[in-house]
């Protein structure tokens, strides 16, 4: 029996030895959506982060613009403006009262509450050792004017001696006191700006074997565009940061490709999958049946089929391009820093800052008689790619509200289009931005 | 650096390409290895995938020693006893104490008939455990010390239903190949 039986095991051994059977379509795609799932959590902890910078920027940029309006925090009255006005002695005593009508009131008495002990309407000295030159006029027990203010912005109320009977207690809200006889046109910090480019794309390769040379060498750029809406809000005289939401799409030519049509009539002749076709930005596979691909004297086609197995032409098919067209659609979120160089009716900025791109779509087609072609779409993309962006921008003002902007920018994607690609690919792209911003 | 290597390099990167490299490279001999310990093609089909998951998850683990495709090879099985041991309880062993032997075995020149398809067909045929128990010594080449802690039985059991997988591994060959001559013949 045991020889028998080893006669038996050896007889499957062997027969088994180097079997294989292909796999059913689509087992890939479970691996490869499960592979993903699993690194999802870092693409969210990286959009996790970009929103946390995000927001900690407008904070700060919130914080920054509230400070150089009030100043500083507590019991403050801040004079914006040094002004000198008239003083008024009254004999017999050391007060100085101005005369009222020619001084402002705190339009709202409840702006300053003075609580006196008593209820007899009184003109009080309010302390004047630590400022001696600060003197203020009591009107009544319910309102304060501001007498004398040689001064400089942000003077400090002390409260008064508590052991003084009468004495007033004053309770300082934040505020701000500009004298009447000047005016404070707020100023417009916000823009808000629509802007369109076209773009031309290409990208830097610093691969150095002969399979990136050779993809690089048959990438033609594509005319490609790129617009949005940006806001802006002025830090100060000379600084303004910007964000927005912009849409840009970008695209390559892949010369020698020979794309036919008609392919469908001889699917059975196939495997179980399409053409695969490297390019520095990804793999192209066909998702149309009725695609055919060849290429004459590369190997970028992997899966191509050699002439004796299917040719195309004894096959009588129909001929289409000789260029495949890969496109892709990002949205983009930009913060931008711009510093004003020039600031006149002509105003000239630097502009400067990082942008962070959602793939939100991609395709490959080729044309035929200025008609599209779905071929199908290019797969290993990085779904989230950061770009850094460099420009001048001209600014021509309208009105006060309305400016002309012309934008030339450079943006260097700082990571590649492809999660797949061997080399070091990084793309570039240079548009011209135009369009119209409203200051508000 | 081997091509291999590479790969892996890339896979461990995180890279599609070579992902999909990997796997088109080594999926038909690993689902063959599938079809071998499953009684279906669904089961089969699901053994590769969650095997093919645990090649990626645990790459980092592979040391360059030894085979990779025997690697792979031990992950799959592995995947595919695990699911034996799941389902361990819904297999019924059909009984063959009623199996006789047969009075001869082939000869080694009956056998050259035999493709590998036909071979599969056969193993597959076969009650799971006993299935197990074959493939696990026969062609994988397991002790039955081995065997006995990988699918939860005894030494024992291995044994008897290693004996009793060749006996119908023999019967259904000559049947087989007895239906091979004659539609030669015919």
């Amino acid at each position: 029996m045991n020889e028998k039986g080893a006669n038996i095991d050896l007889l499957f051994r062997n027969g088994l030895k180097d079997f294989e059977v292909l796999p059913p379509p689509g087992v890939w795609d479970g691996i490869h959506s499960s592979i993903k799932t699993k690194s999802r959590p870092i693409i969210l902890l990286r959009i996790a982060a970009v929103v946390t910078v995000l927001l900690a920027l407008s904070f700060l940029t919130y914080r920054w613009s509230r400070g150089l309006s009030v100043g500083p925090s507590g019991p403050v009255i801040a004079f914006n403006v040094p002004v000198s006005l008239p003083v008024i002695s009254s004999p017999g005593d050391n007060l100085q009262y101005l005369p009222t009508k020619k001084y402002n009131q705190l339009n709202n008495s409840s702006d300053i509450l003075i609580e006196t002990d008593d209820q007899a309407p009184i003109q009080k000295e309010i302390e004047t050792t630590a400022y001696p030159e600060q003197i203020v006029n009591i009107k009544d027990s319910k309102s304060l004017s501001i007498a004398k203010y040689e001064t400089i912005a942000g003077l400090f109320l002390t409260p008064l001696n508590e052991s003084k009977r009468n004495s007033i207690k004053i309770k300082y809200p934040e505020l701000q006191y500009f004298p009447e006889n000047i005016t404070v046109k707020p100023e417009k910090r916000w823009s808000i700006a629509a802007m369109a480019s076209p773009t031309y794309y290409s990208s830097f390769n610093s691969g150095s074997d002969a399979l990136s040379k050779q993809l690089s060498a048959a990438d033609q750029p594509l005319m490609s565009y790129s617009g949005g809406v940006a806001f802006s809000y002025k830090i100060s005289k000379r600084f303004s940061i910007q964000s927005g939401l912009y849409y840009s799409s970008l695209g390559q030519k892949i010369d020698g490709i020979n794309s036919f049509s008609g392919f469908q009539q001889y699917a059975n002749t196939k495997g179980d999958h399409n053409f695969e076709v490297l390019t520095t930005n990804g793999t192209v596979y066909t998702n149309n049946p009725d695609v055919f691909l060849s290429t004459d004297g590369t190997n970028r086609i992997v899966t191509a089929y050699t002439k004796d197995v299917f040719d195309p032409n004894k096959a009588s098919l129909q001929p289409v391009n000789s260029s495949l067209d890969q496109n892709f659609s990002y949205l983009e979120l930009p913060v931008i820093l711009k510093y004003k160089i020039v600031d006149k009716t002509i105003g000239i900025n630097l502009i400067g800052g990082l942008s962070y791109n959602l793939l939100v779509n991609n395709s490959v087609y080729t044309t035929i008689d200025g008609s599209k072609y779905s071929v199908g779409d290019t797969k290993g993309l990085n779904p989230l790619t950061l770009s850094s962006s460099l420009g001048m921008g001209m600014e021509y003002n309208l009105s006060g509200k309305l400016s002309l902007n012309l934008e030339p920018t450079f943006r260097y994607y700082l990571n590649p289009f492809s999660i797949t690609t061997g080399s070091f690919i990084h793309p570039y792209s240079f548009g011209i931005f135009s369009g119209v911003s409203y200051k508000f | 650096m081997s091509e291999i290597k590479k790969i892996i390099k890339g896979c461990l990167a995180g890279n599609r390409r070579d992902q999909e490299l990997l796997y088109r490279r080594h999926a038909s001999k690993l689902y063959a290895v599938c079809l071998q310990y499953s009684g279906n093609d669904e089961e089969a089909r699901d053994i590769l995938q969650e095997g093919f998951i645990k090649i990626f998850e645990n790459l980092d683990h592979y040391k360059h020693e030894g085979s990779f495709e025997g690697w792979m090879r031990r992950i799959t099985v592995n995947t595919a006893l695990e699911k034996f041991r799941c389902r361990h309880n819904l297999y019924r062993v059909d009984d063959i104490d009623t199996i006789q032997e047969p009075d001869a075995e082939p000869d080694n020149q009956d056998y050259a008939g035999l493709e590998a398809d036909d071979l599969l067909g056969i193993i597959r045929e076969l009650p799971t455990k006993y299935r197990m128990v074959f493939n696990l010594y026969a062609i994988e080449g397991y002790s039955h010390k081995e065997i006995s802690k990988m699918v939860n039985i005894s030494e024992g059991t291995s044994k008897s239903n290693l004996s009793r997988a060749r006996v119908i591994l023999q019967r259904r060959v000559g049947s087989y190949i007895g239906i091979k001559k004659k539609v030669a013949n015919e």
